[in-house]
């Protein structure tokens, strides 16, 4: 890894994790505000719920609407959007742009004519895409933390919360190793932050389809959403082995693969 | 016998059934001005990338330094310069931020004083962001990261491209003063007048092939003039009988053209009995001297 290039990018890169990071804590901290009127009014939100379609609700990620009433039930429901969604198109878009900029701004000249291999670009940008990934989900899950413990009127399990927030870091570095992947193997980088956003965005669909949707359930299966358990309020809630196996294999397998296309890939400015 | 700075052989690059540059070899020897001319389109910047393994040959290899391009690509860009033809930095930095970032990687600490001496050359200010330069101050950028760590070998792919005379020849100035600490240049360029006056030998590439490696003198000694006189009276071309007359075109209104490389006294002798409105001598274009000298 070259340290002058890092800390170039993660000086680039400075601001805009910092509008995400605000984005995202904002909706998170108002979202989870409306917890508390919302729990003086149970019952009659509740019952205003059940005659909602349940499809309906399922496509706003509710399965159970008694879930609602604990909090960190309440949490995973109405955050999963952000946290999530928003979370992995910040890295999409970071990842799938640290590379392909370089050669669309034609800087690419500039950086790969210094005494750095290829290797040496693509781990270092690798690393500053990580810790971006990882700055985002740790301060958006503190900012749901302490959202939680304001908020709450019964306790909720700390290590249910950490799952819940191991998985949504893991589905943003997935999307994370995706977008390097594209910007390897794509040629014109104008397009790829709109197909970024969109490939996250047709997952998204994919998964919600799948779970209102009983006759393409299995079609959810294709979306990295589908390996995220949103069931915190089970008493039995973990880590599922195989879907944290899905996420580190496959995104592993687009970051290995990435790194051996950037070694031999030819720059075009 | 010295290894060649710059030693390539049998090196090609294709893009599926294109060829771009095929079965090039060269040989730059140390402490060489070496101009690679040809027109847009002919290889140059091919070449020039794969050097800078920037891209990858499809067939051959190169060797900078004694060492391989795509083997030891650190070590010789530790040693080597490179002015690219795109003026393209960082817009967002300014000009003093993107310097000490370029000399941080040769772990330049105090690049201060190199920076401002070739800052002060080039009369940049050093204080303006990138993205508000003209395109000849972003071309001053470009030349001054290339020099900024005192390369043992410096290449520039058309690096006048922008700037303006009087700033060409401080570059010019600048480049033989570095090429008499040492500094071996590979330069190209597809103005041929600028190759003649820096370097003192050439390869004229076209169509990816080196047609001729030469010196400029015995280039010089065949040198081309495109050449057009307007006469009052009517002149037949069968009356230019001296030699080094090519081409000769009777055109509307009184005029003759020709390609003209012999004696200059023999063309004034020539025109001394003549009434002449008008005459032009200019430097051919490069394909004109493709096609008048090497026939292809």
């Amino acid at each position: 890894m070259n340290q002058v290039l890092f800390l170039k990018e993660m000086k680039r890169h400075a601001v805009s994790l910092v509008i995400w990071m605000t984005v995202i804590t904002i909706l998170i901290s108002v979202t989870m505000s409306v917890y508390q009127p919302f729990m003086e009014n149970q019952s009659k939100v509740l019952g205003m719920l059940s005659l909602i379609p349940k499809g309906a609700l399922q496509f706003k990620g509710i399965s159970n609407i008694s879930d609602l009433s604990s909090p960190l039930g309440f949490y995973a429901i109405n955050n999963v959007i952000y946290m999530m969604v928003l979370g992995s198109i910040f890295a999409i878009v970071t990842s799938s742009g640290i590379l392909l900029k370089e050669e669309y701004n034609k800087t690419a000249e500039y950086l790969l004519t210094r005494p750095v291999t290829r290797g040496e670009v693509f781990l270092t940008k690798l690393a500053v895409m990580s810790l971006n990934v990882l700055l985002i989900n740790v301060v958006t899950s503190l900012a749901g933390f302490i959202s939680l413990e304001i908020v709450k009127k019964t306790g909720f399990s700390i290590g249910s919360f950490l799952i819940l927030s191991l998985y949504t870091f893991l589905l943003n570095y997935f999307f994370g190793a995706a977008g390097l992947l594209l910007s390897t193997v794509v040629r014109r980088p104008k397009p790829i932050t709109t197909s970024s956003i969109g490939l996250v965005l047709i997952f998204y669909f994919i998964y919600t389809v799948s779970k209102i949707t009983e006759s393409v359930s299995k079609l959810g299966y294709l979306s990295p959403f589908r390996y995220v358990d949103l069931n915190v309020v089970n008493a039995g809630y973990k880590a599922d082995p195989l879907n944290i196996a899905f996420f580190l294999v496959l995104s592993s397998l687009m970051v290995g693969a990435s790194y051996r296309i950037y070694l031999r890939k030819d720059i075009y400015t | 016998m010295r290894t060649p700075v710059i030693d390539i052989t049998d090196l090609s690059k294709s893009y599926g059934k294109i060829s771009a540059i095929e079965h090039i070899d060269l040989a730059i020897e140390e402490g060489e001005i070496f101009g690679f001319i040809g027109p847009n389109g002919a290889g140059k910047s091919t070449t020039i990338r794969i050097l800078m393994n920037l891209i990858f040959p499809s067939g051959g290899n190169a060797r900078i330094l004694g060492m391989d391009v795509i083997r030891k690509t650190r070590e010789i860009k530790r040693r080597t310069g490179y002015i690219p033809s795109d003026a393209n930095a960082y817009s967002s930095m300014d000009v003093n931020e993107f310097l000490n970032y370029c000399a941080s990687f040769y772990g330049i600490r105090n690049g201060e004083g190199r920076i401002r001496e070739l800052c002060g050359l080039f009369e940049l200010d050093s204080k303006r962001r990138i993205g508000d330069l003209s395109l000849g101050n972003k071309k001053k950028v470009s030349i001054v990261q290339g020099l900024i760590h005192n390369p043992e070998l410096l290449i520039m792919d058309e690096p006048t491209i922008g700037l303006d005379p009087l700033m060409q020849s401080v570059f010019f100035d600048q480049l033989r003063s570095e090429n008499r600490k040492g500094l071996t240049i590979f330069f190209s360029s597809h103005v041929l007048s600028e190759i003649q006056m820096f370097c003192r030998r050439v390869a004229i590439i076209r169509d990816g092939k080196i047609i001729q490696v030469e010196e400029i003198d015995s280039l010089r000694k065949k040198q081309l003039k495109k050449v057009f006189i307007e006469f009052t009276e009517p002149v037949k071309a069968a009356e230019l009988k001296f030699t080094g007359i090519q081409d000769p075109n009777e055109g509307p209104g009184n005029t003759l053209s020709f390609m003209f490389s012999g004696d200059l006294n023999q063309l004034t002798a020539f025109l001394a009995g003549k009434k002449i409105i008008n005459i032009m001598i200019e430097e051919p274009s490069l394909d004109e001297i493709f096609m008048h000298y090497y026939r292809i």
